[in-house]
Formats: C-alpha cells, sequence, structure tokens
C-alpha cells in the first residue's frame, strides 16, 4: 500500500504541498487532479523519491521511499522524458537496467510489450523518427516495463488516437486487476471517472475533495432535472420544491431544491402521455471540479 | 549502486564512442596527423621540391674565388643547416651574365653568383635570382661570400696553413651567469617553450573542449528530454555525477590515447617510406629543436616532468568535467549551456596562451602566479617547470590546489547539482543556486 501521510513540502517560503494525505492499496486506480501549479507533479516527485518532503511521510508498503524501492515503481512524466537519439530497443534497456533488470528480462518483456502495442517493427528504430502517438507508447512501455507495484501516470493519455486510448486503458486495468496501485492524472475528466475509484482535488497544494467517487457524486448529486413532453411550465412551477423552470428549444430544466423533489415532479407530470424524457441529471467529475476549484480542469 | 554506476559510465562512454562522428572525427585526425609528420614525403610526392637541391653557378672573373667559395658555402651549409649532403650544387659557369639570366628563368631553383674585382682590387659579387630567396639560403650565400672575401685577403697575406686553421677553428666561449641558479642549458628553453609547446599543449586544449563539450551536451540532453526525472528517480543524482564525470574523463583518455597512437602511426609511415631517417627528413629546424633539447639536459628531466605534468592534467580534466556537470544542470536548454560553456573555453585559452607568452616575458611575477590558478596551472605550470621558473616545489602546490578545487566543486557542486537536474525554469536561477550551496548533504 502507498501511504502518503500529512505531506508538507516547501520550496523557500512558497507552500507547494500542503498537508497532503491519502492512500492508495494494491489494484486501485487512484486519481490526482488539479490544476497547473496545484502541486500534483511536486507530489509526484516527492513519491518518486525524487524530493524530499518538508514534513510528513510517503511509504510502500510500510517502507520509506529510497533507491531500494524505486525499482517496483514506474513512472510516466507529462513530458516525453525519452532520450530521443537512442533506439526503441536501447531506451528500454537503459530504463530497465536502471531499474535493476537483467538484458535477457527486459529484451523478453520488451518484445511482449512491442507486440501487445502493435509496434514490434520500431524496435531498432531511433526514438526520434517515431510519430508522437508512437513514441508516447514507448514512454508507457519503459514505465510498466519492470512490472511495477506502483504505477505512476501522469497525463497518459497524450497525443494518443480513441484507438490507441483503448490500448492503454485495457493495459492499465490488466496492471490494476494484477495488483498494481495506479495512481492516474488527467486533463480528460472522462478518463478519470472511467477509471478511478478513489480520488483527490488538489488546489494551491492542499486537497479540497477527497474519497471514493461514488461517494463524491452522491454528495455532488445534481438538482436539476431535464422533462421532455406535453407539459407546461406551470404546472412544473407549482411543485414544492421547485426553484426554478427553464424552458428551452425542446425541454425543461427543473432545478430543484434537493433529489427528493424528483420524486414529486415525476408525479406531478405522470399525468400526461408524451413524456419522451424525464432524466435527474448526475454531477460529472468536471462540474463538481469547477465547483470546487473555481475554473474547469478540462481547460 | 556501484553497477548502476558502472552501468551509466558505459552507457555515456557508448553514446559518445559508438557514433559515427566520433569515428569520422578520428579517421580525419589520423589522417591530418600522419599527414603532418610525413608532410616532406608528400610534397615530394606531388612533384614539390621540399628537398630539391638549389644550384648556385658561379662566374668567377676573378680566377681565383670559386674553389675558396665552394669549400665556404659547403662549410656554412654544415654549420647552419646540419646538412652533411649538402643543401645545394655549386657549378662554374663559364658563359656571360647575360646568358647566365637565361639559364636562371629556364631552371628552377637556381642561383647565378658573379664574383669581380671592384676599384680598390677586393672581391665584389653579384648574386641573381629568378624570385626571392629563403632567408637562410640567403644567409648562407651571403656569409660564403664574406668568408670567400676573408680567406682570399688571408691568403694573400702568406699565413701559414696552421695559422689558417686556428683563424678558422670556433673560439672557445664560456658563459657566466651571476644568478647561480641558472644554467646556459635553460636560455634554449624559450626556443622551445615557443616552438615546441603549442604543439604539446594543442591537443591538451582541444581535449578539454571535447570534455566539456560532452559532459555539457549529455546532462542538458537528458535534462531537456526530461530523462532525467526517470534516471534520478533510480539513481541517486550523487552516482549520476560521478558518472558523467568518470565516463567524460575516460572518453579523454580514450581520444589522447588515439592521438599518440595517430602520431606513432605517423612515425610508422615515415620509418616506412623514409627508411631510418625519422628525424632528418624533418628539415633543419625540427632536428635543431631536437638537437637543442638533448643539449639542454630536458630530456633527463622528463623523468619528473612529465609524470608530474600528467597528474596535474588529468586532475584539471575533471575539475572541467566536474565544472561542466554542474553548469549543465544548472541550464534549461542548450543556447544556455552554450553560454555557460563560454567562460571555461575562455579559462582554458588563456591558459594556452600564456604558456606560449610565457618564455618571452621571462620571470614575471604575474604569469607565475597565475601557474598556481587550477584550470590554467595544467597548461602553464609545466612550461615554467620547462623554463625553470617553477621547482619541483612549485609544481606540487599547484597540483595540490587543483585538488583543493576538485574538493570543493565535489562537495559544494553537488549540492548545485541535486537542485539544478530537475528545476526546469530559468527565473532566480542563481538565488536557487546559492540557495542549494547551503543545504546539508
Amino acid at each position: 500500500m502507498l501511504k502518503v501521510d500529512h505531506v508538507t513540502k516547501y520550496y523557500g517560503d512558497f507552500l507547494a504541498v500542503d498537508d497532503l494525505s491519502f492512500t492508495v492499496k494494491p489494484g486501485e486506480i487512484f486519481g490526482l487532479l488539479g490544476v497547473n501549479g496545484a502541486g500534483k507533479t511536486t507530489t509526484f516527485r516527492m513519491i518518486m523519491g525524487l524530493l524530499d518532503p518538508s514534513s510528513g511521510s510517503i511509504t510502500l508498503n510500510g517502507k520509506k521511499i529510497d533507491y531500494d524501492v524505486t525499482d517496483q515503481i514506474g513512472f510516466l512524466t507529462e513530458e516525453r522524458s525519452l532520450l530521443t537519439k537512442m533506439t526503441v530497443k536501447e531506451q528500454c534497456l537503459f530504463y530497465g537496467t536502471l531499474k535493476g533488470m537483467k538484458e535477457k528480462d527486459i529484451l523478453n518483456r520488451l518484445e511482449e510489450l512491442l507486440e501487445r502495442f502493435e509496434i514490434s517493427e520500431y524496435k531498432d528504430k531511433k526514438i526520434k523518427e517515431l510519430s508522437k502517438g508512437n513514441q508516447q507508447k514507448i514512454q508507457f512501455i519503459t514505465a510498466i516495463i519492470n512490472n511495477p507495484k506502483l504505477l505512476i501516470l501522469d497525463e497518459p493519455f497524450s497525443g494518443l488516437d480513441p484507438f490507441n486510448i483503448e490500448l492503454f486503458k485495457n493495459e492499465i486495468i490488466t496492471m490494476s486487476n494484477q495488483g498494481s496501485m495506479i495512481i492516474f492524472s488527467s486533463h480528460r475528466m472522462e478518463h478519470v471517472e472511467l477509471f478511478c475509484k478513489k480520488l483527490v482535488v488538489m488546489l494551491n497544494g492542499r486537497s479540497v475533495l477527497e474519497g471514493y467517487l461514488s461517494e463524491i457524486k452522491d454528495q455532488y448529486r445534481k438538482k436539476n432535472i431535464l422533462i421532455k413532453g406535453d407539459v407546461k411550465k406551470s404546472e412544473l412551477e407549482k411543485v414544492d420544491g421547485v426553484l426554478e423552470v427553464v424552458e428551452k428549444a425542446d425541454e425543461f430544466e427543473v432545478k430543484i431544491k434537493d433529489h427528493t423533489i424528483a420524486a414529486k415532479v415525476f408525479e406531478a407530470i405522470s399525468k400526461h402521455k408524451k413524456i419522451t424524457k424525464f432524466v435527474v441529471e448526475e454531477p460529472s467529475l468536471n462540474e463538481i471540479f469547477v465547483a470546487k476549484v473555481g475554473e474547469s480542469y478540462d481547460k | 549502486m556501484t553497477s548502476k554506476l558502472n552501468y551509466l559510465i558505459g552507457v555515456s562512454l557508448k553514446r559518445k564512442v559508438k557514433t559515427k562522428w566520433f569515428l569520422v572525427a578520428n579517421i580525419i585526425l589520423a589522417i591530418v596527423i600522419a599527414g603532418i609528420i610525413n608532410i616532406d614525403s608528400i610534397i615530394t610526392f606531388f612533384g614539390g621540391d621540399f628537398n630539391d637541391k638549389t644550384t648556385i653557378y658561379v662566374i668567377d672573373d676573378t680566377k681565383e674565388s670559386y674553389p675558396i667559395f665552394e669549400q665556404q658555402l659547403k662549410d656554412t651549409d654544415l654549420n647552419l643547416q646540419q646538412s652533411e649532403d649538402g643543401s645545394y650544387v655549386v657549378k662554374k659557369y663559364n658563359k656571360t651574365f647575360e646568358e647566365a639570366k637565361k639559364l636562371i628563368e629556364e631552371e628552377e631553383k637556381s642561383v647565378v653568383v658573379w664574383f669581380q674585382q671592384d676599384q680598390d682590387n677586393t672581391l665584389k659579387a653579384t648574386i641573381l635570382s629568378e624570385q626571392f630567396l629563403e632567408s637562410l639560403d640567403s644567409q648562407i650565400l651571403v656569409n660564403a661570400i664574406n668568408t670567400t672575401k676573408i680567406s682570399l685577403a688571408i691568403l694573400k697575406s702568406n699565413i701559414s696553413e696552421e695559422q689558417m686553421a686556428s683563424i678558422y677553428a670556433n673560439p672557445t666561449i664560456e658563459r657566466i651567469y651571476l644568478d647561480e641558479t641558472k644554467k646556459s642549458e635553460d636560455e634554449n628553453m624559450q626556443m622551445i617553450t615557443t616552438t615546441v609547446f603549442p604543439v604539446v599543449i594543442l591537443p591538451f586544449f582541444m581535449l578539454t573542449l571535447f570534455l566539456v563539450q560532452m559532459i555539457g551536451a549529455e546532462v542538458n540532453d537528458e535534462k531537456t528530454t526530461r530523462g532525467m526525472e526517470i534516471i534520478i528517480s533510480n539513481v541517486s543524482p550523487k552516482t549520476h555525477f560521478f558518472a558523467k564525470v568518470i565516463a567524460g574523463n575516460l572518453f579523454v583518455l580514450i581520444q589522447g590515447i588515439l592521438l599518440v597512437a595517430f602520431v606513432g602511426l605517423g612515425f610508422l609511415i615515415r620509418h616506412f617510406i623514409g627508411g631510418n631517417s625519422i628525424i632528418n627528413g624533418f628539415g633543419t629546424e625540427v632536428s635543431n629543436v631536437i638537437q637543442d633539447l638533448g643539449e639542454s639536459g630536458l630530456l633527463d628531466k622528463f623523468i619528473y616532468i612529465i609524470p608530474l605534468s600528467l597528474l596535474l592534467m588529468i586532475l584539471t580534466f575533471i575539475a572541467y568535467s566536474l565544472l561542466a556537470g554542474i553548469l549543465a544542470s544548472m541550464t534549461t536548454n542548450t543556447e544556455d549551456f552554450q553560454q555557460l560553456q563560454t567562460p571555461i573555453i575562455i579559462v582554458s585559452l588563456i591558459g594556452y596562451y600564456l604558456a606560449m607568452m610565457a618564455g618571452v616575458f621571462n620571470g614575471a611575477v604575474f604569469i607565475k602566479v597565475l601557474g598556481f590558478v587550477p584550470l590554467i596551472s595544467a597548461i602553464l605550470a609545466p612550461s615554467l617547470l620547462v623554463l625553470g621558473q617553477f621547482g619541483i616545489f612549485e609544481f606540487i602546490i599547484a597540483i595540490v590546489f587543483v585538488v583543493i578545487m576538485n574538493w570543493l566543486l565535489i562537495r559544494y557542486g553537488l549540492r548545485i547539482y541535486k537542485v539544478g537536474i530537475l528545476n526546469y525554469s530559468s527565473s532566480g536561477l542563481w538565488k536557487k543556486m546559492f540557495k542549494a550551496l547551503k543545504t546539508k548533504e
């Protein structure tokens, strides 16, 4: 288990991370979200052992993260961290050996991964000769070549087309099923929603939202109902607990006091025979994020 | 961690050595060095006149100058050029001066000397050539003509053969220095430092540039591609730093050995082309330098000069590599590093020029003090040692200063390196670095 326990990091007088705590258990995919400058990269660097926390502790399976433990970690940085003058094979051998792997094991694993990502023909090509998407695949391969117990993915889908995103998703889920702890950061909220059971939203170095995604969504249940049919605006406004009814092109958006009002609204319009849509909106992660952070993460 | 250090050193070396540019650069170096060593053969092969003798046609209206001039020219040539084969062919020319002019136009490397009696019944000479004469040829000709004139005068004075031999014998010169530490051999050193040193220290200067470039480019490449984050998450900055420094110095060692091998190759080619006369064919200047080196007793001093100089140079290479690594860690892009490495190159250049000028400004305190300054001392101190301005004690002090500098660079530079390699912003860079200096390990 990865345990980030009351971690604070100062750069001089600047507070980059403030009393951050979370845990990631084996098999969990954990989302670490925040706008630029929120403290994500500093947190990743502290988990990787690149920076020491000013206070607090980070442990992996009960051990402080140092160079004896980093062999069990895989890290995919947001920017390309590939030495572009090397060939794919040289690059994987380089990073794999630094992870303490033997050459034979690296080459066997590389063959397997290249085949899985359908880029076996690029093994002896220089990285700078590859497309952006293929470079991202190589970067991902270098991050998982050691079958890490803890995998940190910072914007893993950058530069990928939908087909390749699917390939990555499958691989991430496979690793999670095999018991790897995965920390995931992305600007694409639909990906975070798809993968992460748990998340932390950071703002100015602090955690402003944390917990299981399902619980967070319950807390932030949206108070909107979308109705399409032969209903009149005045009918909807009469229901107790309805705050506002907005008439749109071909539907009504009904703003209610809390989610219990939805049943009353449904009862009120159930006599109508031409109701084609009745949706109690679930809040998207982006909406929750905006509500908490004050700006869109998708920007 | 030792195995990771070895692995990183191996990867760094391979990245530099297993490139086509390294191969191409060394093929060019081998050709250039072997070519310079065999330049006389190359010139001769392409129809040059490197070893062609100059023909001197003598018109002797005096009827008595020719045999004396022929002998004097041979003696002067032997004295000044140490050329036993003789650099000149002397022929008596029995036609007119006007006809000699036509001969000169047709025949390359020929000169006409016309001896006449002047109004005072003494020797008058006219030298005729198509182009300018080389300064040494001109000097030998004038000397031979002067001594011919004197010889003729002596002959007419009825002096005995023994007296003649005594007059022509070289005088005995005793050289006395009030400064007892000075020796006559040291007077040759000025010439040696101005002729030999620029050639000997050029490879050091060149290797310094290679070293700074290699370490800087590698650290910068790893940093700008963010590969550094992956590397440093698996090996400590200290291991990474030492791997770069060791790999850089090993590379310089390999390149240095290759340069020596190319020189050896050049001499081997020379041996097969020119038989056993490896040195003679170089011409008078090189022969003279080698002779002076022998006479100066410097060859005997090489027993301690070479090991001490090599030690100082190796320590200085380490200092340059430490400095290059530290500076490269502070840069955020290639342009930054190019700007930061400029001062290093300038410092190295200053040392190079000072070493050349040390002989000219013999005894200058300013140059002597700079001989102790690390980075410069590797070039300057050996030349001062050869000149006799530095004793072994001073040289060892210069070595100690470089050791102290290396220790400081490792102790404090490593702190900067640790912060610098993961810093991607140039704003407040120096503030960050000074702050890093204050942090503890």
